[in-house]
């Protein structure tokens, strides 16, 4: 009798815990694996969104599509907005760091950098667009003024567009990255730097051999995710450039893909891009992981 | 804790005082701009207080733009998102932290996996299929999949359940509360702080996307906020009222800047508290 009880209680639990992540399990089938099964399907079509019409054509896709040299410099733009990566995760972690130190008037700059994250994309790039423009933005005014005689065509010219949307990405990025830090540095045990100062090692000593190894998971975990955001880089792009910059010079994968699923509807070949493009983005986190072994910090 | 100064001290000061300038006057231009007769924003130097002050382009800007009904769009959005989202989101994490069922690590194994996949893998055949079942053009593809799951939310809200006692859930049981009302009644109340500080994140997530709306619509009254104000970047500057663009984006941000100021402390703590590690 009493054990009889004890096992519908259990499974009373196993029943209700099921209940509780029927949606999350929902949305997994139909709305993440169900596209996969039709992007992989896809991808060996030649599916075109107009034409009902869909023949299989095998790998041909992915045969045109490692032999379209756009493709190839789209790779190239799209490896560029890596670059912000390690720029918002030095200039964060100083600017945590100070935070952390109790820097005179941290309230007010901590809200002040948080305010570029929360803006949309589309609003700051409006913004952008008119502080860059070549010739009546505040910015080129201001390199005038510095006596930069020809200051850069931000908009017109793919490679400074390029560094203007590096440039957006880490001013846009320093201050949540931040918010990470400072937390991670919250969690450092005191006792560590008072053994430290009781052998005699400086503060620099001390933030290179204590504080720096100790949030490596941090570091490790925003460089994981901030690659892979990175790597999809897309309104930016829309935006600044909407045909993807003279000579695709600025289009990244992510626009490509858009660009030939939305304005050419070539659904087959566009699936067969957003494949590969997938398993690029899996092999370097793989990697990454790979790598991690040698420089994060796994506790005691 | 004490502040002593230093030269170090004074350099990283000033290095943070500039980055603080580079974010704060972006938006103090923007909103000078956004003031001016639209002939005056091309003068050479710029002029950082606008003379005369155009408060009327703040009317205008809502007959000359589709802004309200990308408001009126978002809002509904966002609204039933944050409400759902935070429901579906909160239970799946109380039974990931409390609760023990079949399949339960692998379950979640396979919700952490989706945030491998980048969205456009996802984006191109979900177009597919929203247009078979007749979602294209509609709200919903921005709602339904958002409202059932936010993997984020479940992660962010698991870490902080995990953290409250057992016990609860035992003495809940013992009182015939079942597991439902020990979550309605008891765990989801111990979460707020954790929920508010998501609450903002999900809010601006949902309310300043822009690729699933501009793909997934295309009719004017099914326009989001952002895709009205996107509408208004135009290719030449020169055809571009530019005060009208600043009002517009200055407003469309204003939501989300309001909710920050007022939760900021929430938010901040929150992330201190779970202390995200991955």
């Amino acid at each position: 009798m009493m054990k009889k009880h004890k096992i519908s209680l259990k499974q009373r639990e196993g029943i209700a815990g099921l209940l509780f992540v029927t949606p999350s399990i929902l949305y997994f089938i139909v709305f993440f694996l169900l596209p996969i099964a039709v992007c992989v399907y896809a991808s060996f079509t030649n599916w075109n969104i107009l034409s009902e019409k869909k023949m299989f054509v095998g790998l041909r896709n992915y045969d045109r599509l490692f032999a379209d040299p756009k493709f190839w410099k789209a790779l190239q733009n799209t490896l560029y907005m890596l670059i912000p990566v390690p720029i918002y995760i030095v200039f964060a972690l100083l600017f945590g760091y100070a935070c952390h130190k109790n820097i005179l008037g941290q309230k007010v700059f901590r809200a002040i950098y948080y305010l570029p994250y929360i803006s949309s994309v589309v609003s700051l790039t409006l913004i952008w667009k008119w502080l860059f423009n070549s010739e009546y933005g505040l910015i080129n005014d201001f390199l005038r003024g510095l006596g930069v005689a020809d200051p850069p065509n931000w908009l017109g010219d793919p490679l400074w567009t390029k560094r203007m949307i590096v440039l957006m990405i880490s001013w846009k990025m320093i201050g949540i990255i931040s918010i990470y830090y400072i937390a991670a540095l919250k969690a450092v045990p005191r006792s560590y730097y008072e053994a430290a100062q009781i052998d005699g090692a400086s503060s620099l000593q001390q933030y290179f051999k204590i504080t720096l190894p100790l949030i490596t998971p941090t570091t490790f975990y925003l460089m994981i995710v901030g690659v892979i955001g990175s790597l999809q880089t897309f309104v930016e792009v829309q935006m600044f450039t909407p045909d993807g910059g003279r000579g695709f010079g600025v289009g990244t994968i992510v626009f490509y893909i858009w660009q030939k699923a939305f304005s050419s509807s070539q659904m087959g070949y566009a699936s067969a891009a957003a494949l590969v493009f997938g398993a690029f983005i899996f092999l370097l986190t793989i990697i990454q992981f790979a790598i991690s072994r040698r420089w994060v910090y796994e506790g005691d | 804790m004490q502040r002593k100064t230093t030269p170090g001290r004074v350099v990283v000061f000033i290095i943070i005082l500039i980055g603080a300038c580079t974010m704060i006057l972006p938006f103090i231009w923007m909103i000078s701009t956004s003031l001016k007769e639209p002939n005056l924003v091309y003068t050479i130097p710029p002029q950082w207080i606008p003379d005369p002050v155009k408060w009327e382009n703040y009317r205008e800007i809502w007959t000359a733009s589709n802004l309200l009904t990308g408001i009126k769009n978002s809002t509904i959005i966002s609204v039933l998102v944050v409400v759902f989202s935070t429901f579906t989101s909160s239970m799946a994490a109380f039974a990931f932290s409390k609760l023990r069922f079949p399949l339960k690590k692998f379950i979640f194994t396979m919700l952490l996996s989706t945030m491998m996949v980048p969205l456009v893998v996802l984006l191109v055949p979900q177009f597919v299929i929203y247009s078979k079942i007749k979602w294209i053009d509609t709200l919903l593809p921005m709602i339904v999949p958002a409202s059932l799951c936010n993997i984020n939310t479940i992660f962010f809200l698991r870490q902080y359940i995990v953290g409250l006692p057992k016990e609860l859930l035992d003495a809940a049981k013992i009182d015939g509360c079942g597991y439902f009302g020990a979550y309605l009644r008891i765990y989801l109340p111990l979460c707020k702080p954790a929920i508010a500080a998501n609450v903002i994140m999900l809010f601006m997530t949902t309310w300043n996307d822009y690729f699933g709306p501009m793909v997934f619509t295309h009719s004017e009254s099914r326009q989001t906020v952002q895709v009205a104000i996107a509408m208004l970047n135009s290719h030449y500057v020169q055809q571009t009222n530019i005060p009208h663009m600043m009002a517009a984006a200055l407003i469309a941000e204003l939501p989300v800047i309001i909710l920050f100021v007022a939760f900021q402390k929430h938010f901040t703590e929150s992330f201190a508290m779970t202390g995200i590690k991955g």
